[in-house]
């Protein structure tokens, strides 16, 4: 048997499902829990409605961009252990960079099916999982005191004044920080990659932020002037897919 | 009344920390566990001498990142949302601006309540739906695979990211145009100059929030001496 059949035996799968199928679990409680609270404290039944209709709609391109993730993993991986990954604890920029930095730490070079060992793969596994564990850590150990300090859950953030009473405002700064970082980046990988101001680097990510950014101005002209509040819920997966089909168009250029 | 609702809010509140603990400690086990597990199948257990070697080399930059993602994201996403953000992954390119969305849709303020309730809402029906879409892709593997990967839609795909900041940036940046100029220019000529950090875009994440935090204290401060 192939190491790759054996990486994509049952067993694995039974393994990796079982604990996908828990973290599923911990979802559904934490929604659960999360929903009834909120209307115990007397919120509106329809915000919540409108925040779970919005992130659901929200997560279906991202996560099937993740499905590709698991793809590309899959040829060298096996399906079951990256499907794990991406679906717990995991993220598409980090895996498969990790993945390949354990391969040649543990000796096979890059990561490859050809390559790959039943020990290879133990160790590259058990190595992805204690490099990332940390977030998780953190929170375990440090988010009750952390979101105390912060007054997470109080009655009014309005109510505060100073330092406290610019939270919000603090995390929709921070928000816009990571996304000029972001674009920021493909300026810079476009006019610098290949040498200072070469303008050898690809034009395509700058393009499609272009074109989703418009995108969502259209969504939001058709909710702000033309009273289609509905368009909210789905204004961020549009204007994702108008941007993701331009790119289709755009790369042939 | 309001009374009641404090009391079964700090109740929830004490009761998320319990339940966000206890399941964080169980999936790690699980997660460091599998490895362990399918080692014994495969008749090869991991050598844990390449494993400190190779933590050594890449896991501690990862350690430090993660220490950043901890400290700059719980604020947004609150206790709940925090647990389930940092078990199921995938924060920059999916939960954060998820929960953001979420909580600007129904104008939840950070830190309140409302914001707690609506961000673990959030970022359990996005984990829910990521888990539902990679079991049925994982299930339809390999009929999607030649649809998945065929080369015409690879850009699509290779462009996710960008859509989504795209789309996320008109949506922030209309509004907060005095606050946006700064860390942009700035990140934009920096990355300009020194193209090698585009690699390292999520570490740069930490000096343009914190640009744009000063920028929007110094607004902050500016409009409320008007106020008074």
């Amino acid at each position: 048997m192939s190491i790759l059949s054996q990486l994509n035996s049952p067993v694995l799968y039974l393994i990796c499902g079982g604990i996908i199928l828990f973290v599923a679990l911990v979802c559904v409680l934490f929604l659960v829990r999360a929903y009834r609270a909120g209307l115990a404290i007397g919120m509106d039944k329809t915000k919540m409605k409108r925040t779970i209709t919005s992130s659901a709609t929200f997560a279906v391109l991202p996560s099937v961009g993740i499905l590709l993730g698991v793809i590309a993993l899959s040829g060298s991986l096996g399906t079951p252990w990256p499907w794990l990954r991406l679906s717990v604890i995991g993220a598409l920029h980090y895996e498969t960079s990790v993945a390949d930095a354990a391969a040649q730490a543990v000796g096979i070079g890059h990561l490859s099916g050809a390559a790959m060992t039943a020990k290879a793969f133990s160790t590259i596994a058990l190595l992805m999982s204690v490099c990332i564990m940390w977030g998780m850590i953190f929170a375990t150990i440090f988010t009750k005191k952390y979101t105390k300090k912060l007054g997470s859950g109080s009655s009014d953030g309005e109510k505060k004044s100073g330092i406290a009473g610019f939270g919000d405002m603090a995390m929709t700064a921070m928000f816009i920080g990571l996304i000029s970082a972001y674009i920021g980046s493909y300026l810079g990988d476009f006019i610098s990659n290949g040498g200072l101001f070469s303008f050898g680097g690809s034009w395509l990510p700058l393009a499609v932020v272009a074109v989703s950014a418009l995108a969502m101005a259209g969504f939001l002209w058709l909710k702000e002037k033309k009273k289609m509040d509905w368009v909210d819920n789905f204004s961020i997966a549009g204007s994702m897919l108008v941007g993701m089909v331009a790119a289709i168009f755009l790369g042939k250029l | 009344m309001e009374d009641k609702k404090q009391t079964y809010f700090e109740k929830y509140d004490k009761t998320t920390h319990l339940l966000g603990r206890v399941v964080s400690i169980i999936t790690l086990a699980l997660l460091l566990g599998a490895p362990f597990a399918i080692g014994g199948y495969l008749g090869a257990m991991p050598d844990l001498g390449a494993v400190a070697k190779g933590f050594l080399s890449i896991g501690i930059v990862w350690m430090v990142s993660s220490i950043a993602e901890y400290l700059i994201y719980t604020p947004m996403l609150g206790a709940g949302g925090s647990y389930l953000a940092f078990i199921t992954g995938n924060l920059i390119n999916m939960k954060i601006p998820c929960a953001m969305n979420a909580k600007d849709l129904v104008g939840a303020k950070s830190g309140t309540k409302e914001n707690e309730i609506i961000s673990t809402l959030s970022i359990a029906t996005a984990s829910l739906v990521t888990i539902l879409v990679l079991a049925l892709g994982v299930a339809l593997l390999i009929p999607l695979q030649p649809i998945l990967q065929s080369p015409t839609l690879q850009p699509a795909f290779d462009s996710v990211v960008p859509a989504l900041f795209g789309a996320m940036a008109y949506k922030y940046f209309r509004g907060h145009m005095k606050i946006a100029v700064y860390p942009l220019v700035f990140m934009s000529i920096l990355f300009m100059l020194l193209p090698s950090l585009v690699a390292n875009t999520s570490m740069m994440i930490i000096p343009s929030g914190a640009l744009a935090i000063f920028v929007a204290y110094r607004l902050y401060k500016k409009e409320s001496e008007t106020k008074e």
